[in-house]
C-alpha cells in the first residue's frame, strides 16, 4: 500500500495499475496487486463455472432470504445470507471485471495482429507498384526507338568498303552488333559533315556566279537604248534601200499575238506575195493591247465586260443574258488581217479577214476600190454588192452558214437558228476562207500545208472574180445604153450587118423570174440557184420583140450564163413550143465556147447577146419564106445569104455563120 | 454532156434491136444511145435501168434516121450512113461495121440524110436527104447503083409498098412522089398542098411523113394529116390535128402519129381523133413500136427533150428512158 491510495477501492484497481506502472518508473520498487497477471493464470472456463455457481448460490440464498422473510426469520440469518450475497456479488464483480479484461486483452491482440497484418499488406503493395513500375520502365525501353535508327545508313557492305578502318573497326564491330552500329553512325556523322562542307563550298560559288550574271545583265540593259538609236537612225536608210526591215519587225512583233488560223494566213499570203504575186499586200489592223489581254488569264477583262452590260433593266434580264451571251460567242479577235489584191487596171480588192474567237471559223469582208468612178449602170447595182461579190468562189460556196460543224451545238445554247443573220456584221465565212487559215474542219487544228495549197488557186479565183465583175460593170453600163460592146477580137463571130438590136437590159429578182412562164424547163433542171443573178434582155425588130431571161451564176465566166427565150411576133412563142427558138438557145448555151473572146473570156455576155441578135436577124427573114398567102411585101427582107433555110426533119433555119464567107448553114 | 447540153438534146430517131430486147436512139449532137428494155421494163428496175447502157458519138451532125437490119443497125449522119452490128454493140464495141456516102454534086453544103427504107425484095437500100434525089444502095455489094431525081426541094420522109414494089418520098417541096422501084422511074406525084381539104396554107406544104397500109396511104406536115386512097389518089379523111405532125403508123385499126405539141394523137380511119396522150417533150419527131418482141411490147417516142417516153399501155405513158 502506498501513501496516495489509503483506500482500496475494487473500482480503484486499475488505476493503481497505472500508478504501480508510474511508480515503477519512478523507480520505486513495490509489490502490486496485478490483475492482469492474475488473468493469464486462470482459465476462462473455471471461471465460466464458477459464474454459473455463484449465480445459482445467489439465487438460493435469494430463496432462502425470501422464505425467511415471509416466515418472519431473524433478521440475523437474514444479515447473514446478505452478507453473504453481497460476497457473491463481489465475485460476480469480478468475474465481470475479468470477463472485460478478457475481452481487451483478446481486442488488443487482434489489433496487434491487425496492425502487422496491415504493415505488411502494405510492404506487398510498395512491391507490386514497385515490380509494375519496374515492368513499365522495361518495356519502354524494349521499344525506345532511338533516333539513330531513323538515320538512313549505308549500307553494311558499303561501310566496310568505305570507311576508314578507325571507325569501322573490324575486329570489333563484326562480332559486336551495338558496336557496329555506332561505328556506322560514326561513319555517317564523318560523311555528313564532308557533304555539308562541300554544300557551303557550292552556295559559296553559286553566290559569285549570281553577281557576275547580274553585272553582265546590267551592261546588256544599258546596251538597249544605244541600239534603239542606231534603229532610228537607220530608218531613213531603210526606206532609201526600200528594205522595210523595220516594218516587218513591227509586224512579226503584232503578228505573234495573232490566232493561229490568222497567223497561217498570214504567213501563207505573205509568202505568196512575195514569191509569185508582187501585187498583193498583207497587213494586220486592230487593237494589239487587246489582243495582249486575252492572252492573259481572263478574269478582269472578262468580268469588267459582263458587269457594265448587266445593268440593264431586271425585267429584261434573262434575255439580256442571253444577248450577252449571243454577243460572247461570236465575239471577234481584236486583230484583223487586211489583203489588198492589185489589178492592172488599177482597181483594188479589199479583203479583211477575221477570226471569231468561240465558234473557230475565220470570216471575210470585201471591199472594191477602183481608179475610175463606176456609176451609171443601174443593173450593175449587185455586181460589186459586198455582200455578194465572192459569192460561189468555188462552186456551191455560199457563205451563208458556218462550215465548222462543232458551232450548232454553240448555236443551240444561246438560241442562234441561222448564222446567216449575222453574216453582214461579221462577214461571210467562206469555205475557200477556212481552207486559206489552214482550218479544215474534218481533221481540226490549223495546218499549215492546207493553206499554201489553196492560196495560189484561191488568189486567182479571187483576182478573176474581181476582174470579171468589174469588166460586167462596165459592159452593162454600155447595154443599158442599147449598145453591144463587141470587141475587136470577137467581130468574127459575127456578120458585118446586124440589124436586131438590143432596146432594154434590165436586172430581175429571183421572184420574178420564177414567175416567169417560159423559164419552167431550166428551173425544173435545177440549174437556177438562190445565189444567181437574174437579167432581162429584149431585143426587137421591127414587130418582132424577143425576149431573153439571163441567169448568171456568180462564177461568171467560168460558168456560162444561161439564156430562155420568148419571141412576141404574130403570137407568143417559146424555145417550148418552136423548134426554131430552141436551136437558138442552143446557139448561145450550148456553143458558148466559140463566143467566150480572148481570155479570160470576159466577153461572153456580150457576144452571147450579139449572138442572139444575129440569130433573131435570121429568123424573122428566113420566116417570110413560108407561103401564107397574104399580100402586100415581107416585113423582113432577105439579107442574109443562107444555102438553105430549112433542114431535117424539124425544118431548123441556118443559124451558124461562117467566117470569112460570110454566109449561114446549118450545124 | 452537162446539164445544159441535156436540156437542148432532141432525139429524132429511133429503132428497135431485132431481138427487140434493145432500143437504139440518136440525137441531135450525132450521139446514138443503146437502151436495154428488159432491164427498163423488168420489176425490180432502178433509175439506172432507164440510162442508156451505151452512148457514143456516131457522127458529126445529127442523127436524123436509124434503121435495123436483121443483123445491123445502120444510122445516118452528114451525109454518110454507118452500119453498126447490133451483136458489137449489145457488147458495147462503137466500131462501125462500114461507112458509106452517097454520090454529092454539091460541095459547099453537105446534106444530111432524113430517111432510110430497106427494100426486102432486092435487098437494097433507099436513102433521101437533102440533096433532094434518092439514093439506092445495094446492101450486099454497098455500091449506090441508081438516084431518083425528081423533087425540087428536099426529101423528108420515104416509104415502101411491097406488094407493087414502089417507093413513095415526101419532101419539102410539098410533093409525094411514088416511084416504080424495079424501073426506078416515077409513077405519080401528088401534091397534096393543093388539095383545098388538107391545105394550111398557113403552115406551110412541106410533107413531112408517110406510112403506108396496102392501099391505104397517110401523109402529113404543113397540110393536115389525111388519109388518101391509093388507087383513086383522093384524100378519104382528115384529121383534125392542131400541130404539124412528124411520124404517123398504122396499128392494128388505129393510126398513131406525133409532131409538133406535147402528145401521141390516137385516131380512126374514120376521121376522128380519138385521143391524144400527154408526154414529156414539148414537141415529137419520131415515134416507134416494139412489135418483134411479144414480152416488150412497147411503143416509144422522142423529142425535143432528153428523155424518151416510153409506153407498155398505148393508153398513158409509162416511164421515160434518160439519155
Amino acid at each position: 500500500m502506498t501513501a496516495e491510495g489509503s483506500k482500496i477501492n475494487i473500482y480503484q484497481a486499475n488505476n493503481m495499475n497505472k500508478n504501480c506502472y508510474l511508480d515503477n518508473l519512478r523507480g520505486i520498487d513495490v509489490r502490486v496487486y496485478n490483475e492482469e497477471v492474475e488473468l493469464e493464470v486462470r482459465d476462462p472456463q473455471q471461471d465460466y463455472m464458477l459464474y454459473k455457481d455463484t449465480c445459482a448460490a445467489l439465487a438460493k440464498l435469494m430463496e432462502e432470504i425470501q422464505e425467511l422473510k415471509a416466515g418472519g426469520a431473524k433478521s440475523v440469518e437474514i444479515e447473514e445470507r446478505r452478507t453473504q450475497c453481497s460476497v457473491h456479488f463481489i465475485t460476480l464483480k469480478k468475474l465481470n471485471r475479468l470477463a472485460h479484461m478478457r475481452l481487451k486483452k483478446g481486442r488488443d491482440q487482434t489489433h496487434e495482429a491487425k496492425q502487422r497484418v496491415d504493415v505488411l499488406h502494405l510492404q506487398l503493395q510498395n512491391l507490386l507498384y514497385e515490380v509494375m513500375h519496374l515492368q513499365k520502365e522495361i518495356g519502354k525501353c524494349l521499344e525506345f526507338r532511338s533516333q539513330h535508327e531513323e538515320i538512313e545508313l549505308v549500307s553494311e557492305e558499303e561501310f566496310f568498303q568505305e570507311a576508314p578502318a578507325e571507325i569501322s573497326r573490324p575486329h570489333v564491330t563484326r562480332d559486336d552488333q551495338h558496336q557496329l552500329t555506332l561505328a556506322r553512325l560514326d561513319w555517317e556523322l564523318e560523311q555528313r559533315k564532308r557533304l555539308a562542307e562541300q554544300y557551303k563550298m557550292s552556295l559559296a560559288r553559286k553566290e559569285k556566279i549570281q553577281k557576275a550574271i547580274e553585272q553582265k545583265r546590267e551592261y546588256l540593259s544599258s546596251l538597249q537604248p544605244g541600239l534603239q538609236n542606231i534603229m532610228q537612225a537607220s530608218l531613213p536608210v531603210q526606206e532609201y534601200l526600200a528594205i522595210p526591215f523595220e516594218h516587218m519587225q513591227k509586224q512579226a512583233e503584232v503578228a505573234r499575238h495573232l490566232p493561229p488560223p490568222l497567223y497561217v494566213l498570214l504567213v501563207q499570203a505573205g509568202a505568196y506575195g512575195q514569191a509569185c504575186d508582187k501585187n498583193l499586200s498583207v497587213s494586220i489592223s486592230g487593237d494589239v493591247d487587246e489582243a495582249k489581254a486575252l492572252s492573259r488569264p481572263p478574269e478582269d477583262s472578262q468580268g469588267t465586260s459582263v458587269s457594265t452590260e448587266h445593268s440593264q433593266t431586271l425585267i429584261f434580264f434573262s434575255s439580256v443574258q442571253l444577248d450577252d451571251k449571243r454577243k460572247e460567242m461570236l465575239r471577234r479577235h481584236p486583230l484583223s488581217l487586211c489583203v489588198d489584191l492589185k489589178c492592172k487596171d488599177g482597181s483594188v480588192l479589199h479583203l479583211f479577214f477575221y477570226y471569231l474567237m468561240n465558234l473557230n471559223i475565220l470570216t471575210v469582208k470585201t471591199k472594191v476600190s477602183t481608179t475610175t468612178d463606176l456609176s451609171g449602170a443601174v443593173s450593175a447595182g449587185e455586181l460589186l454588192n459586198s455582200e455578194s461579190l465572192l459569192n460561189c468562189l468555188y462552186a456551191s460556196d455560199h457563205g451563208k452558214e458556218t462550215p465548222n460543224p462543232a458551232n450548232r451545238y454553240q448555236f443551240d445554247k444561246v438560241g442562234i437558228t441561222t448564222f446567216g443573220d449575222y453574216v453582214s456584221d461579221l462577214g461571210h465565212p467562206f469555205v475557200w476562207v477556212q481552207k486559206l487559215g489552214g482550218l479544215q474542219f474534218s481533221s481540226g487544228g490549223a495546218q499549215v500545208a492546207l493553206s499554201a495549197s489553196h492560196m495560189e488557186r484561191t488568189m486567182k479565183l479571187l483576182r478573176g472574180r474581181l476582174q470579171a465583175r468589174l469588166a460586167l460593170h462596165k459592159q452593162f453600163s454600155s447595154l443599158e445604153h442599147s449598145i453591144i460592146p463587141v470587141s475587136s477580137e470577137c467581130q468574127h463571130l459575127f456578120p458585118a450587118k446586124v440589124v436586131s438590136g438590143l432596146v432594154r437590159w434590165t436586172t430581175m429578182s429571183c421572184q420574178e423570174f420564177t414567175e416567169l412562164g417560159f423559164v419552167q424547163h431550166v428551173l425544173k433542171a435545177g440549174l437556177v440557184h438562190e445565189t444567181d443573178l437574174f437579167f432581162m434582155a429584149t431585143v426587137e425588130r421591127g414587130t418582132a420583140r424577143l425576149r431573153a431571161a439571163v441567169v448568171m451564176n456568180p462564177r461568171y465566166p467560168d460558168v456560162a450564163p444561161l439564156f430562155s427565150l420568148s419571141l412576141h411576133w404574130k403570137g407568143e412563142r417559146s424555145g417550148r413550143t418552136d423548134d426554131n427558138l430552141q436551136a437558138m438557145e442552143s446557139e448561145v448555151n450550148v456553143f458558148r465556147s466559140e463566143l467566150q473572146g480572148p481570155r479570160p473570156g470576159l466577153q461572153l455576155l456580150t457576144n452571147q447577146i450579139q449572138r442572139l441578135c444575129v440569130c433573131l436577124d435570121v429568123y424573122l427573114e428566113t420566116e417570110s419564106q413560108v407561103c401564107d398567102g397574104s399580100e402586100g411585101p415581107k416585113e423582113f427582107p432577105r439579107e442574109k445569104m443562107c444555102l438553105r433555110t430549112a433542114r431535117g426533119p424539124s425544118r431548123l433555119k441556118p443559124f451558124k455563120y461562117n467566117h470569112p464567107q460570110g454566109f449561114f448553114s446549118h450545124r | 454532156m452537162g446539164p445544159v447540153e441535156l436540156l437542148h438534146m432532141s432525139v429524132f430517131s429511133q429503132s428497135f434491136s431485132p431481138c427487140g430486147r434493145f432500143l437504139a436512139a440518136g440525137n441531135n449532137y450525132g450521139e446514138i444511145a443503146l437502151f436495154s428494155l428488159s432491164a427498163a421494163l423488168s420489176p425490180d428496175a432502178s433509175e439506172a435501168s432507164q440510162k442508156p447502157i451505151l452512148n457514143f458519138t456516131a457522127h458529126d451532125g445529127p442523127v436524123f434516121s436509124l434503121l435495123s437490119t436483121d443483123t445491123h443497125l445502120l444510122s445516118a449522119g452528114n451525109g454518110e450512113i454507118s452500119a453498126w452490128s447490133w451483136a458489137e454493140l449489145i457488147k458495147k464495141s462503137t466500131k462501125a461495121a462500114w461507112t458509106r456516102k452517097p454520090s454529092y454534086e454539091t460541095s459547099l453544103e453537105i446534106p444530111e440524110i432524113n430517111a432510110m427504107i430497106i427494100n426486102p425484095k432486092d435487098n437494097s437500100l433507099i436513102v433521101g436527104g437533102g440533096d433532094n434525089n434518092i439514093h439506092i444502095m445495094d446492101m450486099e455489094t454497098g455500091i449506090f447503083k441508081s438516084v431518083l431525081k425528081g423533087h425540087t426541094d428536099y426529101i423528108h420522109c420515104l416509104c415502101f409498098k411491097e406488094r407493087e414494089e414502089e417507093i413513095l418520098s415526101g419532101g419539102e417541096d410539098g410533093a409525094v412522089r411514088i416511084w416504080d422501084s424495079r424501073t426506078n422511074r416515077p409513077v405519080h406525084c401528088i401534091e397534096v398542098f393543093k388539095y383545098e381539104e388538107c391545105a394550111r396554107p398557113q403552115f406551110g406544104k412541106w410533107i413531112s411523113c408517110l406510112a403506108t397500109d396496102s392501099d391505104w396511104m397517110l401523109c402529113g406536115g404543113g397540110p393536115s394529116l389525111s388519109l388518101w386512097h391509093l388507087r383513086s389518089m383522093s384524100p378519104t379523111s382528115v384529121f383534125p390535128l392542131p400541130g404539124c405532125q412528124r411520124e404517123a403508123v398504122f396499128h392494128q385499126d388505129l393510126i398513131m402519129s406525133v409532131g409538133e405539141g406535147p402528145y401521141v394523137s390516137h385516131c380512126l380511119h374514120g376521121g376522128t381523133v380519138k385521143a391524144q396522150i400527154p408526154c414529156t417533150p414539148s414537141s415529137l419527131n419520131t415515134l416507134a413500136l416494139n412489135l418483134k418482141n411479144t414480152e416488150h411490147r412497147v411503143m416509144t417516142v422522142g423529142g425535143s427533150s432528153h428523155q424518151i417516153d416510153v409506153f407498155t399501155n398505148f393508153s398513158y405513158r409509162a416511164f421515160s428512158l434518160s439519155f
